[in-house]
């Protein structure tokens, strides 16, 4: 990481007709840095993201990406940055190898050294086997590694994801995240957006963004510490009954999915006490460390999973 | 330039990987020319074969029209399925684009109606050199038109639906007005003035010039109106792309 910056917000805002995407948002990005946009559904990450990539303009404010002005400078942008869209991006008519050419076309190759660095890429993202392959056939682990490779075909500077491993096998999913790794290793900067704790967890620094503001931003580890000491969670006969009774007795219980949310300082020592006395009988106790997800729930008083907008399919051991 | 012929390469690619669509566009123009203009020539005053040699340029003009938009209507398709993005996200500019996708789209129409050519000698029509590159060269002057007339209305789109609509409510009825089918003469005077603002009248008429040496309109009018038609749509296309950047 260095102290120079790779992407700046200042004061933007989005509207759309009546809707008002994004609220003021500042933020830096450093170089070097992988970072992490982690909101719910409809909290403005994919707008952030459009503006920062150039595909948006902002009502209000200015954004720049290595220092460039995303509108004014647009293709300067553009010409240093690589995104992987939550949508697919590639020809699945064409076989991968010339997916990958083509894109290197776009962006100014020559055909011979697009060539060169198609199989590069092919090469070094273990792609080698299903080069020849039409692009519709390959899986869905193989196809998102073809839209990394697509947006690395151009050696940008800054790696843009937004929801990039949705729908992903965990395999899958594993195996993706390790290029990225080694993308940031590299001296890359990473921005990416996700509403997935456990995909910002490996982020440098995470800014948390809900209703087009960002709430916080800081290393998962600094946003832990907010909350303060552990969460200890509790499941009981009648949640209802015991979170009165918790109130009653100086706690502040949050409900959750799972069950009763309680910050302490000392959650192991409270939980003996409070199992002894709570009037209903616990079906289930656990302690642990404050999740992102903590973090958000204390912030805002909804889960990731609630989200503002649309409701997505809930996809399985994401939540811990 | 490098952006434009970008386009250009992945547009002639996806079309070698989609041969069946350049062999299904061959069915409407050959079933125009030999169902239609053998039917209806037995009854014409021109007689079949005559009938045969006055539709043969209509046809080039209906298969090159076809094609043309189609080719373009196929940006709805990219911008629907995602792909556009990647695109657009490149370091090309939006001008370098839209140009990219009226010269593949004419290069896309040319490819059907320069088979339609092979069909000159089945037809006893013999065609010296000159008249020949004569009837080339307004093949590639209709395309452009016609390609950019595609890509104005096609950028505009955003869902496949559209498709359909612009084929019977805007295709046909060009064609059907531009005296393809029938001499423009002979016409009621409506539907002589509507033929004065389609551009397939012009490059059907040159074409049949080319080919039989017999013009409604004089040549210059037909080149005048193809070019002002090419400039005027080409541009409104580029203005279309750049204002998409909020796509």
């Amino acid at each position: 990481m260095s102290d120079l910056p790779a992407l700046e917000a200042h004061g933007l805002h989005k509207r759309y007709g009546a809707v008002h995407a994004l609220r003021g948002i500042d933020l830096t990005v450093w170089r070097g840095e992988m970072f992490a946009l982690l909101g719910p559904n409809g909290a403005g990450k994919t707008t952030l993201f459009s503006i920062l990539a150039t595909l948006t303009k902002p009502s209000e404010g200015e954004a720049r990406v290595l220092g460039h002005d995303t509108v004014r400078e647009r293709s300067l942008v553009r010409r240093n940055v690589g995104i992987v869209f939550q949508e697919p991006a590639l020809e699945g008519k064409l076989p991968v190898r010339d997916n990958l050419l083509l894109m290197g076309l776009f962006y100014g190759l020559s055909i011979r050294s697009a060539r060169a660095r198609a199989n590069d890429l092919l090469n070094t993202l273990g792609l080698g086997d299903v080069a020849a392959r039409e692009t519709s056939r390959l899986s869905g682990g193989q196809k998102r590694r073809v839209e990394l490779a697509r947006a690395l075909v151009a050696r940008p500077d800054v790696l843009f994801l937004d929801e990039a491993t949705l729908g992903l096998d965990v395999d899958a999913r594993r195996h993706f995240w390790s290029e990225i790794q080694r993308f940031v290793a590299n001296g890359g900067t990473v921005f990416l957006t996700t509403h997935y704790m456990d995909e910002a967890e490996p982020a440098d620094r995470i800014a948390l963004i809900d209703g087009g503001r960002i709430l916080t931003v800081g290393s998962p580890q600094d946003l832990k510490n907010q909350v303060g000491g552990g969460v200890l969670l509790l499941s009981t006969e009648d949640n209802a009954r015991a979170a009165d009774w918790l109130r009653e007795h100086g706690y502040v219980p949050e409900n959750s999915a799972r069950g009763l949310l309680l910050v302490e300082p000392e959650p192991a020592a409270v939980l003996p006490r409070v199992l002894a006395q709570l009037p209903v009988r616990a079906l289930c106790a656990e302690v642990h460390e404050p999740s992102l997800e903590d973090v958000f729930l204390r912030l805002t008083g909804r889960t990731l999973e609630d989200g503002t907008g649309p409701a997505e399919p809930r996809r399985m051991g994401n939540l811990q | 330039m490098k952006g434009l012929l970008a386009v250009v390469i992945l547009d002639l690619k996806r079309l070698w990987v989609d041969r069946i669509r350049l062999i299904s566009s061959l069915i409407q123009p050959l079933l125009y020319l030999f169902v239609l203009g053998s039917g209806l020539g037995a009854s014409s005053t021109l007689g079949r074969t005559g009938y045969l040699h006055y539709i043969y340029p209509g046809v080039l003009a209906l298969s090159l029209l076809f094609s043309a938009v189609f080719a373009a209507m196929l940006i709805v398709f990219d911008r629907q399925v995602g792909f556009l993005k990647a695109i657009l996200v490149a370091p090309v500019s939006r001008a370098a684009i839209a140009l990219g996708k009226v010269v593949s789209g004419a290069i896309q129409a040319l490819v059907p109606a320069t088979i339609l050519l092979a069909l000159l000698p089945l037809l006893h029509l013999s065609l010296s050199v000159a008249t020949f590159f004569q009837l080339l060269a307004t093949m590639i002057l209709a395309s452009l038109t016609f390609s950019a007339l595609g890509v104005a209305t096609a950028a505009r789109f955003r869902s496949t639906t559209v498709f359909p609509i612009i084929g019977n409510a805007v295709l046909l009825p060009m064609f059907f007005l531009s005296g393809a089918l029938f001499p423009l003469q002979n016409a009621p005077m409506w539907l002589r003035w509507l033929a004065h603002a389609d551009p397939v009248a012009y490059a059907a008429d040159l074409m049949r010039g080319a080919i039989l040496d017999r013009y409604v309109y004089p040549p210059w009018l037909s080149l005048t109106m193809l070019i002002g038609f090419i400039v005027i749509l080409t541009w409104m296309a580029t203005r279309v792309f750049a204002a998409g950047e909020d796509a």
